[in-house]
């Protein structure tokens, strides 16, 4: 197979001695241009990283310690409490991902395969789960089961046994697992979507059953499950609001927590951090391989111009129940638990008996009138709206690198740099952003970026940009070259192309990437509350502060509104997708 | 409009492997060529680098006046005024047949009556005048390659490319689309580059036939001539044989005659090299269309050689319409196939063969001799060639 791209690849980058670039009439200004994306991306991404990286092996060189060259804090990392920290956090990011990798299979199958009523109101509660930060269905959770939390008001007994599991093992598994489902369904959809009916039909045809038909097709969905168990098991074991909030009260450690306590005490002891942050390196090394390992060899191009629309199951009213059945206890037991918390929390004043008189909008009103709300609101939604934008631009060039089979080494170096990126816990990015741009040879660089809300969109960009340039990586590998190179052919100059040939395709990836980076953004906390810059306050914060305060209906309210108000706006960019976008529609197979 | 292509040693490796091999040749103006070769032989390579999908390592491409790619000049595949038929078909999902064939007119800035115009009337001509508003994938395999095709033709580029555009179509409709590229290319008057690993579709289709073997041009003449004067036992074997057979001179030369001696007994070939010395080791490449049948005159000594022709054994008829196709093995145990008569011959009869010499061609096989033995690089199933 040959490779060709139009998207400055890693390869022409990294191979350019040897392989002579491709349009290279237009000089090696061109060329050099091409680098500046991945000189964009080092610097973003590497360069602090690298730097934090730097200080549990050579503290000295980063004024850290009195060594040039030591392994202690590995030593120390690896024995007692942060041990079992460690251990805890394979478990539950292997729980998570296997769990949350299931559930997305049967959820895409059925959202995608079936006639399953209710069709648009799961697409939106996936985007709700989605949403919600970790911290929130966390405290979701806690506000039901803590001692005199809303279950023991409402029962009048202690529900110990019940907090004790959701303050452990399961509880963090079940949350973790919940907040990837929407990641595994994104990946294993867009490989779905691209699979025509006729496999399945080939399967049934030479006698294979429903059972030996589904053994033939998940093979074939192999890209979209690796890719979730990756980004699912990458995203748990790096998540801190779960680390900082169920896990903490179940002393339960997990390792981001350590690292945070590591980071947090005074003097900040930033070796052990950044051992420890070397471990889960170690370990999101270990699933890359796996899923590398699993896909060599193999192409995937499965979206073409021959690619026809697959038709649906129809579901009888006995399927339709049962399948119904286990969406809605899924949805209830990820989803609604969390916005009972927060509706309960929101409507109630703070003490006394609950009861339906009780309830009111009395939080609400106030946070609505403050102005605090609006302004923190307004803050971070234009940050969040440049670093989506950053995140898709960025992110397709990287994505479409990573979809090249014949990347090569440096293919799979930015892979491996992506996925670490996003298991680099945003709270461990931020430190090294803080660490970095604090040195005193930034300063003398000219970099004055420390305290900056450049520095803090920096900072989100970077928690942003590997998950998008992960999910646009899946779409834009089952765009055929030829499209592109029919294009070209037949007239069109290379940005004409893509976008007339190209683009179309992808652009409903692209409208979701940005969405989710969005509103991933707009809620963030580690990185807004460790970046945000004097006199400013992105939402996030402000919302912990209120709850922080005690005032917890407040805070409710006040996260009540925002995730109101950011599925009405996911509700109005799909809308407007499908008007203008019609084609794009038909691809989808949604009839 | 029609003018000349001209490629002149172009070469291309990637990484440590070279796959294209200082290949040159030139297509006159409105001429059409097809390119046969196996899979791996660089025809695929070749084809992109004429679009300028792939950047050639060295040599020139010139097409009329214009150097497409030399030396440090490479032109986008925008900017070479040609148009290509995908192996894949490469049509636009989210366009219509009209919108696929639209967006290929672009070019030309017409005003949009003229444009939707010539849409219209390519579309016809390629018999699509009633799915101009279907998607690909409301659309047949034909269909989509016929959209495909009128894609490439609505422009009236002065070069049109073709990537095995057949080859994942079925039988009937391959031939049918076949006789619709065959005209409709030549009405448009465009130079054409047709690559395929079918030999009967390159001698079909083509002015001209070039055959490539592992990044050479091995041979580069009309259907004719590479049919009746393969330059290499690879080229003979490409293009289809009944069998082979090997043996030894006896005797000079005569006029390219030459008597050989094998196992399976004597027969007269056409000398293709050296082989006017006695005794010269050869290898006899025969075709199909030189191969006539007869029932075997009751000897009991006829099985081995002597009389006319070779004795064998029929193991195999096959009912072709016209007539019947057998597989005959001889006294050495080799066998021809494909080896045809009106009237069948039962399977197990004895027969005998004649071959007529202008279809046997004799490759002395002396280590000395660069193409005397490649069958180790490529053992093709022998096909006929009606």
């Amino acid at each position: 197979m040959t490779d060709t791209t139009l998207a400055p690849g890693p390869r022409t980058a990294v191979g350019a001695a040897r392989v002579p670039r491709r349009f290279a009439s237009r000089g090696r200004a061109a060329g050099a241009l091409r680098l500046l994306p991945w000189i964009g991306f080092a610097a973003v991404l590497l360069l602090p990283v690298a730097g934090f990286l730097l200080v549990a092996i050579s503290p000295k060189s980063l004024g850290q310690g009195d060594s040039w060259f030591t392994l202690s804090s590995f030593q120390q990392v690896l024995s007692g409490w942060t041990l079992h920290a460690l251990l805890d956090s394979l478990l539950v990011g292997l729980g998570a991902a296997v769990l949350a990798t299931v559930v997305a299979v049967a959820l895409a199958w059925l959202t995608e395969r079936t006639t399953l009523a209710g069709q648009g109101l799961w697409r939106l509660l996936l985007w709700a789960l989605l949403l919600a930060p970790s911290y929130l269905e966390s405290l979701g959770w806690t506000w039901l089961v803590e001692q005199q939390g809303v279950l023991d008001r409402m029962l009048g007994h202690d529900p110990a046994v019940l907090r004790s599991v959701v303050f452990g093992p399961v509880g963090v598994i079940w949350v973790l697992a919940s907040r990837g489902v929407p990641f595994a369904y994104l990946a294993i959809t867009a490989v779905l979507r691209g699979l025509g009916r006729e496999f399945e039909d080939a399967a049934r045809t030479h006698g294979g059953g429903r059972l030996a038909t589904a053994r033939v097709i998940l093979p074939m969905l192999a890209p979209g499950l690796w890719a979730a168990l990756a980004i699912v098991f990458a995203e748990s074991i790096s998540d801190y609001g779960v680390a900082a909030t169920l896990a903490s009260q179940g002393n339960f450690p997990l390792v981001t927590g350590a690292m945070e306590q590591s980071i947090s005490t005074f003097p900040a002891d930033f070796p052990s951090a950044s051992a420890m942050g070397w471990l889960l390196l170690g370990l999101v090394g270990i699933a890359l391989l796996a899923q590398r390992r699993s896909m060599r060899g193999r192409s995937f191009q499965i979206l073409s111009g021959r690619t026809r629309p697959a038709r649906r199951t129809r579901l009888g009213l006995g399927g339709q129940v049962a399948a119904l059945t286990g969406v809605v206890g899924f949805f209830l037991a990820a989803a609604g638990v969390p916005a009972f918390g927060a509706a309960a929390a929101s409507l109630l004043p703070s003490g006394g008996q609950v009861s339906l008189s009780a309830l009111g909008l009395g939080n609400f009103r106030h946070v609505l009138h403050s102005g605090e709300l609006m302004s923190a609101l307004g803050y971070s939604a234009r940050l969040a709206a440049i670093t989506a934008c950053a995140a898709v631009v960025l992110g397709a060039v990287a994505g479409r690198a990573l979809a090249r089979q014949s990347g090569g080494r440096a293919g799979r170096l930015l892979d491996l740099l992506l996925l670490a990126a996003i298991a680099l816990p945003s709270v461990l990015l931020a430190s090294g952003y803080i660490f970095t741009y604090n040195l005193p040879i930034a300063s003398s660089l000219g970099i004055d970026l420390y305290g900056t809300t450049t520095l803090l969109v920096l900072g989100y960009l970077a928690g942003a940009l590997p998950s998008a340039a992960r999910l646009l990586s899946g779409s834009l590998g089952q765009v055929s070259d030829s499209l592109l190179w029919a294009a070209r052919t037949h007239g069109r100059r290379s940005a004409a192309a893509w976008t007339g040939a190209v683009l179309p395709l992808v652009a409903g990836s692209l409208v979701w990437t940005w969405l989710i980076a969005f509103c991933g953004t707009l809620l963030e906390l580690p990185v807004s509350q460790l970046l945000a810059p004097p006199g400013e306050e992105p939402l996030s914060v402000a919302i912990t502060r209120q709850l922080q305060g005690y005032d917890l209906g407040a805070g409710a309210a006040m996260t009540v509104v925002v995730v109101l108000g950011a599925l009405v706006l996911i509700a109005v960019v799909l809308g407007a997708m499908r008007l203008f976008l019609p084609a794009a529609r038909r691809l989808e197979a949604l009839s | 409009m029609t003018e000349q292509l001209q490629v002149e040693k172009l070469s291309k490796s990637f990484g440590s492997t070279r796959v294209l091999n200082q290949v040159s040749f030139t297509v006159e103006p409105g001429r059409f060529l097809v390119l046969l070769g196996p899979s791996g032989s660089g025809k695929t390579t070749l084809l992109r680098c004429l679009a300028g999908i792939e950047r050639a390592d060295g040599g020139t491409v010139r097409f009329g006046g214009r150097a497409l790619a030399e030396g440090r000049v490479h032109l986008a595949p925008d900017r070479r005024d040609l148009a290509m038929v995908f192996q894949d078909y490469a049509l636009w999902p989210h366009m219509s047949a009209a919108g696929n064939v639209g967006y290929a007119l672009r070019r030309r800035r017409l005003p949009r009556p003229e444009a939707e115009r010539r849409v219209q009337e390519v579309l016809e001509r390629v018999g699509l005048a009633d799915h101009t508003d279907r998607y690909p994938h409301q659309l047949s395999g034909g269909q989509q390659q016929r959209v495909a095709l009128a894609r490439a033709l609505v422009a009236s580029p002065g070069l049109l490319l073709f990537d095995e555009p057949l080859s994942n179509l079925d039988a009937d409709l391959r031939e049918r689309l076949r006789v619709e590229i065959s005209t409709l290319t030549r009405e448009s008057g465009a130079t054409a580059v047709y690559i395929t690993h079918d030999q009967s579709e390159a001698f079909a289709l083509a002015d001209e036939v070039g055959i490539l073997e592992a990044g050479r041009l091995v041979q580069l003449a009309t259907p004719e001539s590479v049919y009746h004067r393969p330059s290499t036992p690879f080229v003979a074997r490409f293009t289809g044989l009944a069998g082979e057979l090997t043996g030894r001179t006896d005797g000079p030369a005569h006029q390219d005659r030459v008597l050989l001696t094998t196992e399976a007994g004597s027969l007269v070939a056409t000398c293709m090299g050296p082989c006017g010395a006695d005794g010269t080791s050869v290898q006899v490449l025969i075709r199909p269309a030189a191969v006539t049948i007869t029932d075997a005159p009751d000897a009991p000594d006829a099985s081995v050689g002597g009389g006319d022709g070779l004795a064998g054994t029929v193991t195999d008829t096959a009912y072709r319409g016209r007539g019947y196709d057998h597989v005959v093995e001889l006294a050495d145990g080799s066998r021809l196939t494909g080896v045809f008569d009106r009237q069948p011959h039962l399977r197990g009869t004895p027969v005998r063969v004649t071959l007529d010499p202008d279809g046997c061609f004799a490759y002395p096989t002396s280590p000395s001799h660069s193409d005397g033995d490649d069958s180790h690089l490529f053992n093709r199933t022998p096909v006929e060639i009606p």
